[in-house]
């Protein structure tokens, strides 16, 4: 490929968010004119030293910085790393690779992959992306917990009685399932994204807000994490069906996964983190494709106010009348508690309303994609968002034991229909801890 | 019937979900009489049984498993002899009676001062709405007492031009309200004559008929005359075989003295139960929600003290002034009219420590634990004001003396704001600051809570010098547009990190689109029913005034001279400097939003 021809490929697709701007066009050519391509093996250090002399050119004397982003299949991972760290590195500035997911498949692919890396890296060169990280609403989980007095007594065992970590895609693998086939839901979202926000959510108020800090205490909590065990693991994957004249394919119907895959598409965990914050509040965890709805968001439900002088009101089921904080990610970012009020009138019924914030109303700019955040810190070596060689090995800990025997004992997932709901054993999991999904209840009066 | 109130008699299948406030332990026998008693005449068998169930109490599972029979009643009074020991007073045990032939009990409501303003403004909308939502009792009937002349006719003629209130947009409206009026009538009367009310007795006896009668004289009179009438009405037109209560407005006196010799003036004719003082802030829809929020939501359950909580703000504005009327309001002045009653009992609701239960004598225990619990008004805590004329875009405003009634040195505060505090474990250096005022920018009443700082905040780098700015702050709006917002920081979406404080929202009309009733609408229907949660009891008016008569003796006798602040502004700054003092900063007055 020529240069042009990567100008001409990039300019396809770069019109996403901006493009109603003034002066976007302008700005587009000028952006163009800075982008170069340089076609090389992967493997290859003779490829690499080439891009190192038309790097070393473009930088002209100036202090050199890299940054190397690996967008390719993890194989080759360790290639690239070996071959740019060898070649390509900045003699004088900062080299930096971000590295994408999947990080291995369990502890020991992991650990190894860490450890290849580091063979070429220090570790403060290696910016782990976890683009969920990125989100706006992940960002803000921080700022919500530690610069508001009102949440700050609430946020332990005390008065939290469960958090929900949720995570739907109302779509399948559709034709590209091959990569997911070979991990599965838990290790696609699981592990990674909604273990991370779980931490985030979960740790201790670090020191300062940098990043290592920050990090200590993400790994921490993940170190003061159970084991999950399969009986606290529901797994499920989308059958074909029909709906008003359409057919929706299974996930077997996929050409590119194998007839007989028993690969979750759907899992649901119930999590614990054994330290004095939150022993013995379940943290649930649901992620699944081809369900009704798209969604991601982190729900916390409190515990019931005790002596409730409205137990009257609220019915048989206490439970019923918490009140909640729900923080949704995607789609629509918002925040709201649900809190309990009087239902104007005469009378006295209650009523679960919201105190609401939603970011369209309030905020009228485009919130940036979570990839320009990420971008941005790993080229100003801001590593909050990244994730660190331990917190990595402490998140596999968590998972690979119960990888290893849903695999060995080729455990089969409970079918759902395509666009649904998911699989009811999720529900079932759930009442095990006393839990009812914030997601699926009805969200009505009482 | 779809369009009765949740309280009311006929309610549908949704009414299973309702329980009445006061309803939600085993209740003490006169809470039951009155849960009861509301679903006398045609009761719905949904909502009765619920009602059972909260009455038997956990042991029931499932509320619409207890049998109608069982709802509909002569059972329930035993039950509660049974259940609990405590005496039944008279009065309980009238209420019980009448509910076991229920539909063999009348009301009567005698409206005291019938040409007055409230009356029409007020009362009798209030009482035509609450027919229209099918509230009151299968037989009432409605008088009006004033000494003027006038027949049945001049009165129905009078009521139905301000019928119309907040209802007039519904279906049927006018049938019911010719229903309405046919049963209003007239009788007029000296305030001070035993035989005007014997014949006022004798005219209610006729509609009551063989059934049980129960009146409630509402005294929308002046307070000079209030004793007269009680003591009349009581001797003359007491109902014999059901209760009599009476409604009062304030002003419930001038000062503790003058209160008190009120309250024994009352008494001499009235027993506490048949006094019912009204204070018509208790009803507004916000103030209600007040206890609902504060305990029946856990989150808002560890931040309600001293440990979490920097100030409390009171809020009462008017966009007006006396507008001619100063005559009342002079001899009173804003702290009587508005601080000592509106904005003290929401105080004490505020808070008040958790009440054994929802029933009127345990809410009002707490209250009068506040009250006397507070520090008593220092003149040094006290920032007073006058409205002064003011030119603005070729209007005139004029000034409180300009008003004709008013004397023309007058030095009644038409503004305050006060300082208070509460000296009790949960309170302690924790200031109340009450801003009321007349002629101001803004008609607005609301209760703002402002948290303290953030301890060791790791965005202190986001906040500024100023961390007190960055706290979070719960808004209570009570009027215009009711709503509740806590005011939370946030991160600014974008790259970066620039903190904003912005509002978790309930907008009720957003949420609700059913209209909110009138305060009077709730307390008149509350009198019915013998609900006292609301009104105020003869203790706590008499903790209120302790608080607040040194202070306005005070003022008094110095002539302490307002400050002056034109018609139509934010007030005295004067207010801000109170503030200051307490390390306060008026949440209404500054700056919405701040970056960082």
């Amino acid at each position: 490929m020529s240069d042009e021809e990567l100008r001409n490929m990039i300019s396809m697709t770069l019109t996403c968010r901006i493009d109603q701007r003034e002066n976007c066009s302008d700005k587009m050519e000028q952006f163009l004119q800075r982008c170069f391509y340089q076609s090389g093996h992967y493997n290859s250090e003779e490829g690499f030293s080439e891009l190192d002399r038309k790097l070393t050119e473009k930088e002209a004397g100036k202090l050199p910085n890299r940054l190397f982003y690996l967008s390719i299949p993890p194989n080759i991972f360790v290639d690239v790393v070996r071959s740019a760290s060898r070649t390509a590195s900045s003699p004088s500035g900062w080299t930096r690779f971000i590295v994408e997911k999947p990080f291995g498949r369990d502890y020991e692919s992991s650990g190894e992959l860490t450890r290849s890396l580091k063979m070429y890296l220090a570790e403060e060169q290696i910016f782990r992306i976890d683009h969920y990280l990125g989100k706006e609403l992940v960002e803000n989980l921080s700022v919500l917990r530690f610069s508001n007095l009102v949440f700050q007594p609430l946020w332990s065992r005390d008065y939290i009685r469960n958090v929900q970590l949720i995570f739907s895609e109302d779509f399948g693998t559709e034709g590209r399932g091959g990569y997911f086939d070979n991990y599965g839901i838990i290790r696609d979202i699981m592990q990674n994204h909604l273990l991370q926000i779980l931490a985030l959510f979960a740790m201790e108020t670090p020191v300062s807000l940098a990043a290592e800090d920050i990090r200590n205490e993400k790994v921490k909590v993940l170190r003061s994490m159970r084991r999950l065990k399969l009986e606290d693991v529901v797994v499920g994957q989308y059958k074909g069906h029909t709906r008003g004249g359409k057919s929706f394919p299974a996930y077997v119907d996929d050409p590119t996964v194998p007839s007989g895959s028993v690969t979750p598409t759907f899992a649901a965990a119930a999590l614990f983190i054994d330290n004095a914050r939150w022993d013995g509040v379940p943290f649930l965890m649901k992620a699944g494709k081809a369900l009704h709805t798209r969604r991601a968001e982190i729900r916390v439900q409190f515990r019931r106010v005790p002596g409730n002088l409205y137990r009257g009101n609220v019915g048989t089921d206490l439970d019923m009348a918490t009140n909640e904080l729900v923080l949704r990610v995607q789609p629509d970012e918002a925040i709201y508690l649900k809190i309990n009020n009087k239902v104007p009138g005469l009378g006295m019924r209650l009523d679960s309303s919201n105190l609401n914030l939603f970011y369209s109303e309030r905020y009228q700019r485009e919130i940036p994609d979570a990839y320009e955040r990420l971008l941005l810190d790993a080229i100003e070596g801001e590593r909050r968002l990244f994730i660190r060689s331990d917190e990595l090995d402490a998140a596999w800990a968590i998972f690979t034991p119960v990888l290893k025997e849903l695999e060995d004992k080729r455990v089969a997932p409970e079918l759902y229909p395509y666009g649904s709901r998911g699989p009811v054993g999720a529900h079932y999991l759930a009442a095990n801890y006393n839990v009812r999904w914030g997601d699926i209840s009805s969200d009505g009066s009482f | 019937m779809a369009l009765s109130c949740m309280r009311c008699p006929a309610a549908g299948p949704a009414a299973a979900a309702v329980a009445r406030r006061g309803a939600g332990l085993p209740p003490p026998p006169s809470s039951l009489a009155l849960s009861f008693a509301r679903y006398s005449g045609r009761r719905s068998t949904a909502a009765a049984g619920w009602r059972i169930e909260a009455v038997a109490g956990k042991g029931v599972k499932d509320p619409m498993d207890t049998s109608v029979e069982n709802a509909v009643t002569p059972a329930a009074p035993s039950k509660v002899e049974n259940g609990t020991p405590s005496a039944i007073t008279l009065e309980e045990f009238e209420d019980l009676s009448a509910l076991s032939k229920s539909d063999e009990s009348s009301v009567s409501i005698t409206v005291v001062g019938a040409s007055g303003d409230l009356a029409k403004k007020k009362i009798f909308p209030a009482l035509f709405a609450l027919y229209y939502e099918d509230c009151l009792p299968k037989h009432f009937s409605i008088f009006g007492y004033a000494r003027s002349k006038m027949t049945d006719a001049e009165l129905r003629d009078m009521v139905s031009k301000t019928l119309t209130c907040r209802i007039d947009k519904r279906e049927n409206c006018s049938e019911k309200m010719e229903e309405f009026l046919k049963r209003c009538f007239y009788h007029s009367g000296q305030y001070d004559s035993e035989e005007d009310f014997a014949e006022l007795g004798k005219k209610l006896k006729q509609h009551e008929g063989s059934k049980v009668s129960n009146r409630l004289f509402y005294l929308s009179i002046p307070p000079n005359i209030f004793l007269d009438v009680v003591k009349c009405a009581s001797k003359s037109a007491s109902s014999v075989n059901g209760w009599t209560r009476v409604i009062v407005e304030k002003p419930f006196g001038r000062d503790s003295e003058s209160s008190a010799a009120l309250t024994r003036g009352l008494k001499q004719y009235l027993v506490e139960d048949q006094i019912f003082r009204i204070d018509h802030y208790l009803g507004k829809e916000l103030v209600e929600n007040l206890s609902v929020l504060r305990f029946s939501n856990l989150v808002f359950e560890p931040l309600w003290s001293r440990q979490y909580i920097r100030n409390v703000q009171l809020i009462f504005s008017e966009d007006f002034g006396t507008e001619g009327r100063g005559g009342y309001f002079d001899s009173y002045g804003i702290i009587r009219d508005i601080m000592q009653n509106h904005l003290l009992q929401i105080l004490a609701l505020f808070a008040m420590e958790t009440p054994i239960s929802l029933e009127a004598e345990d809410i009002r225990n707490e209250k009068v634990k506040v009250l006397r619990s507070m520090k008593p008004l220092q003149l040094e805590d006290v920032v007073i004001g006058q409205y002064k004329g003011h030119t603005k875009g070729g209007t005139t405003y004029p000034g409180y003396t300009d008003d004709k009634t008013v004397p023309k040195d007058s030095l009644a505060p038409t503004f305050a704001a006060a300082a208070l505090f509460i000296n009790n474990a949960r309170w302690d250096g924790v200031p109340f600051l009450m801003k009321a005022g007349k002629a101001l920018h803004t008609k607005r009443a609301e209760i703002r809570v402002q948290f303290r700082h953030v301890p060791g905040n790791l965005y202190k780098g986001c906040f500024g010098t100023d961390l007190d700015r960055a706290t979070n702050e719960l808004v209570i709006r009570v009027q215009p547009d009711e709503a509740i917002y806590l005011k939370i920081n946030n991160k600014i979406p974008g790259l970066g990190m620039r903190l904003d404080r912005s509002n978790l929202n309930l907008h009720y009309a957003a949420r609700y689109s059913k209209e909110i009733p009138d305060a009077y609408e709730r307390l008149l229907l509350d009198a019915i029913e013998g609900e006292r949660r609301l009104f105020i009891r003869s203790d706590e008016l008499d903790a209120a005034w302790e608080l607040f008569t040194p202070l306005l003796k005070e003022l008094e006798q110095k002539r302490t001279a307002p400050e002056l602040y034109p018609y139509g502004s934010r007030g005295p700054v004067g207010a801000h400097y109170l503030a200051a003092k307490y390390n306060v900063r008026w949440g209404d007055l500054s700056s919405e939003h701040y970056k960082a």
